[in-house]
């Protein structure tokens, strides 16, 4: 057993290993934390790269992968990535749900079965608060697709950020997502985190590293102590949370992230409720 | 213009933080920082090349200083002219070891080093003996290594801070222009 295992085992270190597919996206929501837009830096790691990371984090002994952006679909074959991912360790996919239309739905499809979830982010049953942050259309088309994937045997989670949440709206939100055929424990509630877009617009909690689970993250420029490290501000990605640039052999960012964990002083992650 | 970014306290990755707590860590460890990797390995390594050892420190600056005048880095010519001033060579060896031209010392024995960093540093290709068969004169075979290696990691530094146009500090200028060495 490796020590990496070990520490995964004794829940020193967190199981899930995150990779940014790349930073690009069809949207711009207004708190994003890499800034990511259409036109930005892609930032983009191969698909071929993405499942090399995967069998590089099974064999050290980690237990997980997830998969975000920018939003990881515009990516050709990125269900077929995640398919594969999945064959691998317990994967997670994150994207808006945007894009699950077409062809893009068919090939969907391929995940059916599979142990990957995709979680699609939906901030409101309201669909103007929904799309004041996140688009023209958004909750249209996620509220669409959600069903869509679900009766094609995907597994959907949703994830809902925003600043407190009003209970009242709350309430509405997972009685919409208990229609769409997403069940409460598939349902994420996490804070906007002042880092990238968010930082810019003076929206969301200032966070440490002590404040976030120190998940290894895989990006094209380096790896990172949590998916919320590598965050892009002013188009320059933010280097505080960087751990190597280093990320192949995997093991070389994992001993660097175990070799800072030791010691490390309990944090608010979990009372933030940073997921 | 320097030529990558120089990180500073808020920007340093976790694992470079500690260089940066005692205030500004200077240009080499900020540019260093962007790999922090590279950075937690060459810094130990220099520091123990280039700092207190077994030679002494005016021999460790002629070498510094005369290595950085040979391969023409502006700013360890710059650095390690104050760092010379402050160990006790005089404006005048300063001034002849960080100049263009051939430098001289009336010391035998660093005439002969200053002979082995022009052969090592300033030339290409094999040492002559003639020029060894003087620098063991003057000094042991543990000291002839050490010697070498700090000419190398000096040339090492050079063409890193030369090439990244590393920027003198405020300080560092000020200091040189009162000495009249700017």
């Amino acid at each position: 057993m490796t020590a990496i295992a070990e520490a995964v085992e004794a829940g020193t270190l967190p199981g899930r290993v995150w990779m940014y597919s790349n930073y690009h996206c069809n949207l711009a929501c207004s708190y994003c934390l890499t800034e990511s837009a259409p036109g930005v830096t892609r930032r983009q790691l191969t698909s071929e790269r993405m499942v090399d990371i995967g069998r590089d984090a099974a064999n050290l002994g980690f237990t997980a992968i997830g998969v975000t952006g920018g939003e990881p679909f515009l990516l050709p074959d990125m269900a077929h990535t995640l398919a594969q991912l999945g064959s691998i360790l317990p994967t997670v996919g994150l994207t808006n749900g945007t894009l699950f239309t077409g062809r893009r739905l068919d090939a969907a499809q391929e995940m059916a079965g599979s142990d990957v979830a995709l979680q699609i982010s939906l901030d409101s049953a309201d669909p103007d608060v929904n799309d004041d942050a996140r688009g023209p259309d958004n909750f249209a088309k996620v509220v669409a697709a959600i069903p869509a994937l679900v009766e094609r045997g995907v597994t959907v989670r949703i994830a809902t950020t925003g600043e407190e949440p009003d209970p009242a709206a709350l309430t509405r939100l997972c009685a919409l997502h208990r229609d769409l055929g997403v069940p409460d424990e598939d349902h994420v509630v996490r804070p906007i985190i002042a880092r990238g877009r968010a930082a810019d617009a003076g929206m969301g909690v200032e966070v440490t590293e002590a404040d976030l689970p120190a998940e290894l993250t895989i990006t094209a420029d380096g790896a990172f102590w949590s998916p919320f490290g590598p965050t892009v501000v002013a188009g320059q990605l933010d280097t505080d949370l960087m751990l190597t640039r280093t990320t192949k052999p995997l093991r070389v960012p994992a001993q660097t992230l175990l070799g800072l964990l030791q010691g490390r002083p309990a944090g608010t992650d979990s009372t933030l409720n940073i997921r | 213009m320097t030529r990558v970014p120089l990180l500073d306290a808020t920007s340093a990755p976790l694992t470079a933080r500690r260089y940066f707590s005692d205030g500004d860590p200077g240009p080499i460890v900020a540019a260093l920082a962007s790999v922090p990797e590279l950075l937690e390995v060459t810094l130990p390594f220099l520091s123990t090349v280039l700092s207190a050892s077994a030679l002494d420190a005016r021999t460790k600056e002629i070498v510094i200083v005369r290595t950085s005048a040979l391969q023409e880095c502006r700013y360890c010519i710059d650095a390690h002219s104050v760092v010379a001033l402050d160990t006790g060579l005089t404006v005048d060896e300063v001034r002849t070891l960080s100049g263009a031209g051939p430098a001289s010392l009336p010391d035998a024995d660093e005439a002969a080093l200053l002979d082995w960093i022009d052969a090592v540093a300033g030339a290409t290709g094999a040492v002559p003996d003639s020029v060894a068969s003087r620098l063991g004169t003057a000094y042991r075979d543990f000291e002839i290594v050490e010697l070498t290696l700090l000419i190398g990691a000096t040339m090492m530094l050079n063409r890193f801070c030369t090439a990244l146009s590393l920027p003198t500090s405020a300080a560092v200028a000020t200091r040189l222009a009162e000495e009249g060495l700017a």
